[in-house]
């Protein structure tokens, strides 16, 4: 439980770089497939419980010839439009004020969901609000999706609708184990170890908001699906320090190495925190700019009769959809 | 979770779900304000049975109820011996409610002490209590060490195997209370207090704002005496209707056994909230401290009044914990505790045939699965012109089958033989000393009853048995 090493999260949900990359390919394999024989990649949940793509219209198969036909998300569309949604779910977090804990269990289930399935089966957008729908309950903050719906401007019961869905692609494994509990822990390590000696606990106090920072950097890359999350933290806590200066790292390393696992040299570890740097420095954060011409590419691929009907039909949700463009 | 989604079963309104046709369901066994149990048997291995929990919906349309959240995802995070398993956990998407399949229990200690005391008129064997009692110990020092505290604890959530290969086995079930320690505080009212008080310690009584482990030693010291003397030990009047964690009658019974709480005893006392009304309330009482050993009728220089007497410390910090109890001289001394705590190895011993849990025949599952007709369940924004008719895709199941049941625990790979994590991630290096009740929320949710109108909720005595038929 509160011991990863025999959590579902380390079994589970921990992978090598290989793993993601094939995991990316085959959903959006998947559901190019499904456009190709459908017309449409939209996923319903039936009341068996089974899943299936959305049947398009007659009309709109009909006219699916080649040309109209809509074209698939590539694999480095949908890696950007995840990395959006990522950066939204860390701003509807901070605008609702929920602790970094809910942040980061939210943006896990985000990352986990897509491994499961392609953006062009389930909108993004949603399933980020019932991401954090769900991690205030599983972190014991319980926010009614309508309160979080009216907080955003969007309907509710999509969240609800999502909501068994989201929970079973993760395979009900809720409880997620995030960087920041790790990082106290090391940052108290250090203030007992370098505290006496600079007597400055402001400093350090400023050292863990920086490393708080790059956590939430880190949240957004594909490192918590690769990492441990103490790796995580010492690896924000290694920028941190680069940047303040004041604790040499590699020294606290070494001597917190030489009290807890005097077989082992730091030499593996380094290589870990190496990657997850990389990872932090090609972090993404696209605009909405960015990401608009996928985000009309995506919804023909969802919904290819929409173009023409929406205005009619789904005034609502174009209206609401709007409102998150303008949100974002 | 690996059902649910089938393929080519179609949208027949009519037909079972199919995660449903693995099971020949029996009837219900029990009910509670978070839904119902029924007892199964699986139609490949007829031998097997399950008990099935039906989570309600939770109320005023937010989705899939918290509780159901909390105890699955405790449950899919441990595994140990005395500890309920959980075997496969099946979703109905008709109206999105939740079932969790558990291995099925025959006993529970609450019909065991009942069946002694209304039926066979005599006391439990030692043998039984002390085997019973240290495998409670032990699922909840596995728990305790995994930083889980199950705050509800009380006869009828300690369930005892049947006849099989687990016979007599102890296991803690019930996990709808449960908490991680590191989880967020919240106050007490928002949720109510509304569990058994029985079994509650004193310090939640007086307002303690953290849950630490102590709370689950003082329930174990509860039900050690109950089946010593196959009556609850402090039976009090709980005021319902306020959120207020205060309840005068029950601290009452506790200090009339016990002797009131004395600073010198207890030095954190004076900053419980609702110590200052206490004092004022006790101004005019008396409590003679009729003395425990009285009560359960054991001499105090023996052992087994002495781990009592320690689980009943008032200071949760001086309280026993489950790993001290599991190390201490009563069970060391014969009879040694077994595995099966209902059949002594001692050849002679009396084995008393408990009876098997009535089933409600009546009620079916089936019939609380209110499979509507041919609704889309998906609604909202979805394109309902594209949703006519039952459309069935050919073997569109779910890119991933992840079965709950033997789930391989691979080693992940990309992590370094040191397993840094796990110490720097929780618990382990705890460089910083984090005390253990730190973040536990005091809250009790709604009540959590498993299987019948449980005493506790006011009532003196023992309710009479629910109507039901014998299977």
């Amino acid at each position: 439980m509160a011991d990863f090493t025999t959590s579902t999260h380390r079994a589970n949900w921990i992978f090598t770089p290989q793993d993601l990359k094939e995991k990316y390919k085959d959903a959006n394999k998947r559901a190019k497939q499904a456009l190709e024989k459908y017309g449409a990649t939209r996923m319903e949940v039936d009341i068996d419980g089974s899943f299936s793509y959305a049947e398009p219209q007659n009309d709109a198969k009909d006219n699916a010839d080649k040309h109209s036909r809509p074209k698939a998300l590539k694999i480095e569309e949908e890696q950007l439009l995840r990395a959006f949604y990522e950066f939204k779910i860390q701003d509807v977090c901070d605008a609702f004020k929920f602790p970094r804990k809910i942040q980061a269990t939210a943006l896990i289930y985000f990352k986990r969901f897509y491994l499961e399935w392609s953006v062009m089966e389930h909108h993004p957008k949603n399933i980020m609000l019932t991401c954090i729908y769900a991690a205030c309950k599983a972190e014991e903050n319980h926010v009614s999706a309508e309160e979080l719906g009216k907080g955003i401007e969007q309907d509710h019961q999509m969240i609800l609708n999502n909501e068994m869905l989201v929970l079973q692609s993760l395979g009900f494994d809720l409880i997620v184990y995030a960087p920041y509990r790790a990082l106290e822990g090391f940052v108290s390590d250090l203030e007992e170890s370098y505290d006496a000696k600079l007597g400055q606990s402001e400093t350090i106090k400023s050292l863990h908001e920086s490393a708080k920072a790059e956590v939430d950097k880190i949240m957004r890359t594909d490192a918590p699906l690769l990492y441990p999350p103490g790796q995580l933290a010492l690896a924000a806590l290694r920028r941190a320090c680069e940047v303040h200066k004041l604790i040499d790292f590699e020294r606290y390393l070494q001597n917190m190495f030489s009290r807890q696992h005097p077989a082992h040299a730091t030499s593996e570890l380094n290589l870990a925190l190496n990657v997850i740097d990389m990872l932090i420095n090609k972090l993404e954060t696209p605009t909405s700019k960015d990401v608009k011409h996928i985000d009309r590419k995506l919804k023909s691929c969802l919904d290819p009769s929409s173009h023409d009907k929406s205005k009619k039909r789904k005034h609502r949700s174009k209206e609401s959809s709007t409102e998150m463009q303008d949100m974002l | 979770m690996g059902d649910g989604r089938g393929s080519n079963s179609g949208s027949n309104s009519n037909s079972k779900p199919e995660w449903l046709e693995q099971y020949d369901v029996i009837g219900k066994i029990g009910e509670g304000t978070y839904g119902l149990v029924f007892l199964a048997k699986i139609k490949s291995n007829r031998a097997k049975s399950i008990a099935i929990k039906k989570f309600k919906q939770s109320k005023d349309g937010d989705g899939v109820s918290p509780t159901a959240i909390r105890e699955i995802m405790l449950l899919r995070e441990i595994s140990h011996e005395n500890v309920v398993k959980l075997a496969n956990v099946h979703i109905n998407h008709a109206d999105m409610s939740l079932y969790l399949a558990f291995d099925y229990a025959e006993h529970d200690l609450y019909e065991i002490i009942r069946h002694h005391r209304d039926k066979v008129n005599q006391p439990i064997n030692q043998y039984t209590i002390k085997s019973i009692l240290w495998q409670l110990l032990n699922g909840l020092n596995y728990l305790h060490s995994n930083w889980i505290v199950h705050r509800d604890l009380k006869p009828s959530n300690i369930l005892v195997m049947g006849d099989g290969e687990e016979q007599g086995v102890v296991k803690i079930a019930d996990f709808g209370l449960a908490r991680i320690y590191q989880a967020p505080l919240k106050p007490l009212s928002e949720n109510g207090v509304v569990v058994t008080i029985w079994y509650r310690a004193p310090e939640l009584l007086l307002g303690a704002k953290h849950y630490t482990s102590a709370v689950d030693m003082w329930a174990v010291g509860c039900i050690f005496a109950e089946l010593l003397t196959l009556k609850p030990l402090f039976q009090g009047q709980e005021v319902k209707g306020t959120p207020n964690p205060f309840q005068l009658d029950q601290l009452d019974k506790i200090f009339k056994v016990l002797g009131h709480p004395t600073q010198e005893k207890w030095p954190t006392l004076v900053n419980l909230p609702h110590w200052q009304s206490d004092v004022q309330h006790i101004q005019g009482h008396k409590y003679d401290n009729a003395g425990l050993y009285t009560v359960v009728h054991l001499s105090p220089k023996n052992p087994a009044y002495d781990l009592l007497s320690k689980m009943l410390e008032y200071d949760p910090r001086k309280r026993i914990t489950a790993a001290q109890a599991l190390d201490h001289e009563y069970f060391r001394m014969e009879p040694l505790p077994g595995r099966n705590a209902l059949v002594s190895p001692q050849p002679g011993e009396k084995v008393v045939n408990y009876p098997t849990r009535p089933v409600d025949t009546s009620t079916d599952i089936e019939g609380t699965i209110s499979l509507q007709p041919s609704q889309p369940v998906s609604s909202g924004n979805s394109m309902s012109g594209a949703m006519g008719g039952p459309h069935v895709m050919q073997n569109r199941s779910m890119p991933r089958p992840m079965p709950m049941v033997g789930m391989q625990r691979m080693q992940p790979p990309g992590i370094p033989a040191y397993n840094l994590a796990s110490q720097a991630g929780m618990g382990g290096v705890n460089p910083g000393g984090i005390p253990m009740q730190r973040g536990v929320g005091p809250q009790a949710h709604q009540q959590q009853q498993m299987r019948r109108k449980d005493p506790g909720m006011g009532m003196t005595g023992y309710p009479p048995q629910q109507k039901s038929r014998r299977f």
